[in-house]
């Protein structure tokens, strides 16, 4: 039997017209590291303000460790961390220092030596907070949700706008949380962020979730197939045409946006001898052909119909 | 209570390492009680006149006059020969120039006393000559034994004469005191539009107190604003403080309460940083030359006078004055106080009808 620390069903939520959430249902594992994964505006931080009430939710049922936001919120508070933008409260605080001021609102606060450990900011302990880098804030800012030490950990983007390196090294304190036997809840519109860091993530898309599952499971439900990708460059429009009628694929599909078509399927000799042969009676040159698995992106694709990155900005 | 004096402290090192709001703090009141107290401040040195003293003898007589007029504190006497003196009168070094013949006994005999003064400093010279007339005329009679025919009994009557500064320091803290309220507001408005307070929302600590924090450290700037300025005042201008330290602390923190919650007031009808510092500006700028701060309302035109009426920092400039330096205000005490509380529990009641924590 599963331990859930998180129960969400119906869920809805409406700003003015807006319907933000348009009934949200998942439920998140203890222990695990839980990745909800959309577009932007597609709900995801109304989700968690709702969660962690910041929101006042309009209909649906939410059981966080056995409580209620909407009626038991200061007790609720005590048990979980939130990741905000609170490093900019005091900005001439030295990171111990604010460390320690957020400590002092929890009763079994974790200390200030064991969360600059866990967020690797040991050696940044007395700089000033205004004076990190923008990853190093970003850790600041994860620090302050798990100063409380709560059961659950939420983290809202926590690693938008950051590097490469920032991002890797940020991946690493959550995998950290999650051996310290907590559980993370966390937003996050990078597929690959979620298709590497998540054991279990909902997509969540126009203010309705489309699918539960690990990376894996979701890639797998939806394709026992690779996909072939090739640059959309001087084709005929026979070409494409013959292409699509193609017995051999599963699916076509053009990307416009970036100008790439990609070819699902499961045999992958014959296809490309397929697309080869067919190039050659066309007389045309294919130009950047990669051969991989499908990833999240195509799940995302397949279940809206829509190109993933159209939305994103 | 515990959460509270966290806050508060980190709100304090958040101020003490602003550099510009410490600026503004504390070191513009600073420079203002300077230039004014440079400008306004009548010099308390008396002034000195510088006599050149030339004695051609070395009598009993010759010393006892040399004795006579260094007593008088207003003279500064140099002693050297003639031609040094001279040549000091000259350059403009010396007001007047004494030359005492050799006195003998032989008290027959008329001795010329020779008096040279400059003609650069004409006034001066007349005023000295006059004086030491009545001198040598003094010593002439203890001389002769000559009978007094007048006593003339002289006393000093100490009065406190107010300089123009005295009248401008109380106004100094009274401005710093405005401008710490409605200034200090603005971080308020910062966090708010940043999205902060209300991202606090989601820790267990109650937002009253992250205002209840910032309110009190900022009286406990005001109470360090008073004692700096009452300090420079009191040890660079000679500016008496007439009241305790107690009383001059009780209006202050009446006046900071005051206008803290006036600024507080103005930023809920902000929407934006923007237009909270317009908000900001639009009132206090006018109030600080229309509360006769820095110069008394009567030299204002009547038709202003109405407005300079309801301002409160007019009260907290006539409070400050009266308990500062003892200037009386048109206004009793209690009515300066009772107007300042009455703007307090106004803006008060106005801020929390329309306050906006997000």
């Amino acid at each position: 039997m599963s331990d859930y620390v998180l129960k969400v069903s119906n869920l809805k939520k409406s700003f003015k017209d807006v319907k933000a959430l348009t009934g949200v249902s998942f439920s998140v594992e203890k222990g695990v590291i839980f990745g909800m994964l959309g577009p932007n505006g597609a709900g995801k931080t109304t989700t968690i303000e709702t969660l962690t009430g910041l929101n006042k939710r309009d209909q649906g049922q939410v059981d966080i460790l056995g409580l209620d936001p909407a009626n038991q919120l200061k007790e609720l508070q005590k048990k979980i961390g939130v990741q905000l933008q609170s490093p900019a409260l005091f900005p001439r605080l030295k990171v111990v220092e604010i460390i320690k001021l957020f400590s002092s609102f929890y009763k079994s606060s974790l200390s200030t030596d064991q969360v600059l450990e866990q967020i690797d900011l040991m050696e940044k302990k007395d700089s000033w907070v205004k004076n990190l880098s923008g990853g190093q804030k970003h850790r600041l800012a994860v620090g302050l949700a798990i100063v409380s030490n709560g059961e659950i950990i939420f983290l809202d983007e926590p690693t938008t706008g950051l590097d490469p390196q920032a991002r890797i090294k940020l991946w690493e304190v959550i995998r950290n949380l999650k051996k310290e036997g907590k559980t993370v809840f966390l937003t996050t519109h990078y597929m690959d962020e979620a298709e590497k860091l998540c054991d279990d993530l909902v997509i969540l898309d126009r203010g309705r979730i489309i699918t539960q599952g690990s990376p894996e499971h979701l890639i797998d439900q939806n394709f026992d197939d690779k996909v072939i990708e090739f640059r959309d460059q001087n084709l005929s429009a026979k070409f494409k045409d013959q292409l699509k009628n193609s017995s051999f694929f599963n699916k076509i599909s053009f990307e416009e946006k970036n100008n790439h078509i990609l070819i699902y399927t499961d045999q992958i000799r014959s296809s490309l001898k397929r697309l080869f042969n067919l190039s050659e009676q066309n007389n045309i040159e294919l130009e950047g052909v990669i051969i991989r698995k499908a990833t999240l992106e195509d799940v995302f694709l397949k279940l809206t119909g829509r190109e993933y990155n159209d939305e994103t900005i | 209570m515990k959460l509270f004096k966290e806050l508060f402290i980190a709100n304090l090192k958040e101020l003490i390492r602003d550099k510009s709001g410490m600026f503004w703090l504390i070191a513009f009141p600073i420079i203002f009680v300077f230039i004014f107290g440079l400008i306004f401040t009548n010099s308390g040195n008396e002034q000195l006149y510088n006599i050149g003293f030339v004695s051609e003898g070395d009598t009993v007589f010759n010393k006892s006059i040399e004795e006579s007029i260094a007593n008088i504190s207003v003279f500064k006497i140099n002693k050297g020969k003639k031609q040094v003196e001279l040549k000091a009168l000259q350059e403009g070094n010396r007001d007047l120039v004494l030359i005492i013949p050799e006195i003998n006994r032989n008290l027959n005999e008329q001795f010329e006393i020779e008096i040279l003064t400059s003609d650069q400093r004409a006034q001066a010279s007349t005023v000295l000559i006059s004086s030491l007339k009545e001198i040598f005329y003094n010593i002439e009679r203890q001389i002769t034994n000559q009978k007094e025919v007048f006593k003339i009994k002289t006393s000093t009557v100490s009065t406190d004469t107010l300089s123009d500064f005295d009248y401008i320091l109380p106004g100094i803290l009274a401005m710093a005191i405005m401008q710490l309220g409605l200034f200090g507001s603005f971080n308020f408005l910062n966090l708010r539009e940043k999205g902060i307070i209300r991202g606090l929302g989601v820790t267990p600590l109650p937002r009253q107190i992250i205002l209840s924090s910032e309110i009190t450290m900022r009286i406990v700037i005001s109470i360090i604003q008073t004692v700096l300025i009452i300090f420079l005042g009191r040890w660079f201008f000679n500016v008496h403080i007439v009241s305790s330290l107690l009383v001059v602390f009780g209006v202050v923190v009446i006046g900071a309460f005051t206008f803290i919650s006036l600024g507080y007031m103005l930023i809920t009808f902000a929407d934006s940083m923007e237009s909270g510092r317009g908000i900001v500006q639009i009132v206090q700028f006018p109030m600080l030359f229309l509360s006769g701060i820095f110069f008394p309302i009567d030299f204002m035109p009547k038709y202003i006078r109405p407005i300079v009426k309801v301002l409160p920092l007019t009260y907290l400039g006539n409070a400050l004055r009266e308990v500062m330096v003892g200037i009386p205000s048109q206004v009793t005490m209690t009515r300066n106080i009772t107007i300042l509380v009455i703007w307090s529990v106004l803006t008060v009641l106005i801020t929390v009808k329309f306050w906006k924590w997000e």
